[in-house]
């Protein structure tokens, strides 16, 4: 798409800001979609030098910078993170507005509804803690819902309870469905894991995230970063055990601590999908759901351990040993 | 130079790690300097075969290569100023061996320092170079650079932990340099050229390095002093009196008042804070040490003396230290925090004259500059705060320049002391360091005939630093 002209508005307050940005780049360790893709333009410094770039008119918006903009979990871990206090969602927030408002189409991170599939039933809308989507008439007698792609941080919650299953995500983040059952399956079949642990981006993430060299160490467990717990949706531990998993560990933050709700979502879930594995003669116990606020790494490193040995009693599930 | 074919690129290292996308360029043309300047192409390897086709392409096309770490240099080292590929490590990050028995690790370029610690925790052993950055820097950029950190001053910088290295050349070759033994006397100690090269000479593939144990014991003081000369001479003396410090570090009342801005850290508003630490399997030893550098504090007007051998309290009362060059951005509102003279070494006895000299030269000349640092080794850093968008404040920063090293160089210090030299230190050094720039481009001719390697750095970077590339801040008139 060729450049476009615009006016930063909103994001143009913040050159100071972006000014005391030292560019350490101490807050990239801690981003999730740096983690995904490794390139530093999908760092939150990245970010922030691309916004700086726009708004002093060093650069000009294409698409592909404006895709990156739009492509962040607002976990915030860069800016709970930054010794140099910079609020990099607030500059991200209001630089996503003057380009939505410029008029600008992307994707980024933002979810999408299909409206083919979308029975207007609501649940999303409902359950969106940020009002980012609502229904709006669509012509005569007709109604849909819409996403405020300004608001939508992207956390993927709708995405989990939609019954229709007609919102997405695009790929690539380590978040969908489809790719977090990938990772199922590759953490229990080319790493022969006994646990799989799920663990939201949004608490503990920060504190476990390890480059490619833990492979050094063989561990029993593999760790799956989902985002919010509450994207881990049931079908996910029961294919965990299909692929041969002893038992699936999911961390999120404690129920106060969740900025999206998603952790009561799963509590309610796993509730329920803990008496359906008495019906298919699997152990309750081993699925297990913990609390963690961030910086309990080492917390959650025990209760790992202590699963890990009880699960070493357990055993296999006699349902899926294979005779 | 030709133009980049970036197909040419994907064709090596496939479509999803080679990019010419204006968003990617942007971002890799800065690192934590005050420098900017835009690549033509990105590139991220995974094999060492991958890096030496990269390298065959350019060294024939005469197209410049700038290796890449985490981007966290302070003067511009990974800024490419004459465009050409920027070379992203980041790929390289696989831990290859660790071998307890011969004490040595063999890592990719990109593993990240604390990711090789977090692992060499199981072993109960260390690798101990650490830079304050270590939870992003990534060992090929260390060695870049000979980083050092807060524990040099008993455990020395990266170069004290090379023992051999995997370098890909300029034309493609590989060159395996040094060994796996201890010491070795077997030829020019190649692998020592390359520790400090700023990737103008070669890019390191694999590195072996030396690691070693963990110590049962550590334990942290902090003193506090109302004047920064005290705090200078107490260090002083520490290191002459034969006291073995794990750590001893400075920190000056801008600062304090900083990290206490940005981070409500609670630290007591005085005129300066040394840190100092022990460690050692005998904990009577320890005690020996941590109380002789108490006494020696006390002697110099210290006072508030804390000490503790609990992990935790020792992180709490250092998170300040930790986090304190980013901090800095705080201290005064209109002002930003500039990577600018950020790390000279001056001899032991010269800390004292040389904090006090700071604060005058920078007072005398409009801007701020905080005093910090790994003292016990000699390391002083500073950052250059002031209006980035005034343009004299710009010549401010010129003059304090000019004026600080020709003091460091008189008294014997150096340029830099763990950061390198890249773009904005190059004009004093060459200043001061006309002897060996002759032999310095003599070397980088034999290895580099084409000049791609990380072109126009060190010895052959521009003569004014302010000019040398765009400044990444918007100056006004």
């Amino acid at each position: 798409m060729a450049a476009k002209k615009i006016i930063f508005k909103q994001s143009k307050k913040w050159e100071g800001e972006l000014d005391k940005c030292i560019r350490c780049g101490y807050c990239y360790e801690l981003c999730p979609l740096f983690k995904s893709y490794n390139w530093e333009s999908d760092t939150p410094r990245g970010k922030l030098l691309l916004v700086h770039g726009m708004i002093t008119g060093k650069l000009k918006p294409t698409q592909e910078i404006i895709e990156k903009i739009f492509q962040c979990f607002y976990c915030k871990n860069c800016s709970d993170n930054c010794s140099a206090g910079v609020p990099v969602t607030e500059i991200l927030t209001d630089a996503r507005a003057d380009l939505i408002n410029a008029g600008f189409e992307v994707e980024g991170t933002i979810i999408q509804i299909n409206e083919e599939l979308c029975s207007v039933c609501g649940v999303c809308v409902s359950l969106c803690k940020y009002d980012a989507l609502k229904i709006v008439n669509d012509g005569k007698d007709k109604k849909k819902v819409v996403v405020d792609k300004i608001e939508c941080r992207g956390c993927g919650l709708c995405l989990a309870a939609c019954p229709s299953q007609a919102i997405s995500q695009k790929e690539g983040c380590n978040v969908t469905l489809p790719e977090l059952h990938e990772n199922v399956k590759e953490i229990l079949r080319k790493d022969e894991k006994k646990l799989v642990v799920f663990a939201c981006n949004y608490s503990i993430f920060p504190g476990l995230q390890l480059s490619e060299s833990q492979t050094i160490i063989n561990l029993p467990y593999g760790v799956i970063v989902s985002m919010c717990s509450g994207r881990v949706a049931p079908e996910l531990i029961l294919e965990a055990f299909e692929e041969g998993a002893w038992g699936v560990m999911v961390a999120g933050c404690p129920p106060e601590e969740c900025d999206h709700n998603g952790n009561y979502k799963t509590r309610r879930r796993l509730i329920l999908l803990k008496k359906m594995l008495n019906e298919l003669n699997i152990e309750p116990e081993r699925v297990k759901l913990e609390w963690f606020s961030t910086g309990e790494s080492s917390k959650l490193l025990n209760m790992i351990n202590q699963f890990v040995e009880e699960l070493e009693k357990l055993g296999p599930i006699k349902a899926y040993v294979k005779t | 130079m030709k133009k980049v074919d970036v197909e040419q690129l994907v064709k090596i290292v496939g479509k999803d790690n080679a990019t010419d996308n204006p968003a990617d360029l942007y971002v890799y043309s800065a690192d934590a300097s005050v420098h900017q300047a835009m690549p033509n192409a990105v590139v991220r390897p995974k094999t060492i075969e991958q890096v030496q086709k990269i390298m065959r392409y350019a060294n024939k096309n005469k197209i410049p290569v700038v290796p890449r770490g985490a981007g966290s240099g302070t003067s511009g080292h990974s800024v490419p100023i004459d465009g050409g590929i920027v070379l992203d490590m980041k790929r390289m990050n696989r831990i290859l061996e660790v071998s307890p028995e011969d004490m040595l690790v063999r890592v990719e370029p990109g593993v990240v320092d604390d990711d090789l610690n977090r692992t060499l925790l199981s072993y109960g052993l260390f690798y101990p170079p650490a830079p304050a950055s270590s939870r992003i820097a990534t060992i090929g950029g260390e060695i870049a650079a000979n980083a050092s950190g807060v524990r040099s001053v008993k455990y020395g910088a990266t170069r004290d932990y090379v023992m051999g290295m995997k370098v890909v050349l300029a034309d493609g070759s590989l060159v395996n340099l040094g060994s796996n033994t201890r010491v070795h006397s077997s030829g020019y100690q190649l692998e020592r050229l390359i520790v400090g090269s700023e990737g103008t000479l070669g890019v390191v593939v694999e590195a072996t390095m030396r690691i070693i144990p963990i110590p049962k014991f550590r334990c942290l003081g902090m003193a506090n002093f109302n004047k920064i000369e005290n705090a200078g001479n107490a260090i002083s003396e520490i290191i002459s009196s034969g006291s073995q410090p794990s750590m001893l570090e400075l920190m000056d009342g801008i600062g304090i008042i900083a990290v206490n801005k940005a981070l409500d850290m609670g630290l007591p508003k005085v005129g300066a804070i040394v840190f100092f630490e022990a460690d050692g399997n005998i904990k009577e030893a320890v005690d020996y040490e941590t109380y002789k550098m108490k006494q020696i504090c006390e002697k110099h007007k210290g006072f508030g003396v804390k000490m503790s051998y609990d992990a935790a309290e020792r992180k709490r009362i250092f998170s300040g230290r930790k986090k304190l060059f980013a901090s800095l951005s705080r201290y005064k509102e209109g002002i930003v925090c500039t990577d600018l003279a950020d790390d000279m070494g001056v001899p032991n006895s010269k800390i004292a004259v040389t904090t006090t000299k700071i604060h005058e030269i920078a007072k005398r000349n409009h801007v701020i500059m905080a005093v910090y640092g790994h003292c016990g080794s000699g390391v002083i850093h500073t950052k250059i705060m002031l209006d980035s968008k005034k343009k004299s404040q710009w010549k401010d920063a010129e003059k304090v320049i000019e004026e600080l090293y020709d003091f460091i160089h008189s008294i014997g210090g150096v340029t830099s002391a763990e950061h390198g030299i890249g773009l904005s230190k190059a004009p004093p050094w060459k200043k001061a360091r006309k002897d060996i720039i002759p032999m310095m481009r003599a070397i980088k001719k034999a290895l580099d005939p084409n000049n791609i390697l990380n072109p126009h750095k060190i010895m052959d970077a521009p003569d004014n630093w302010v000019k040398a590339t765009d400044l990444r801040y918007r100056v006004g008139s």
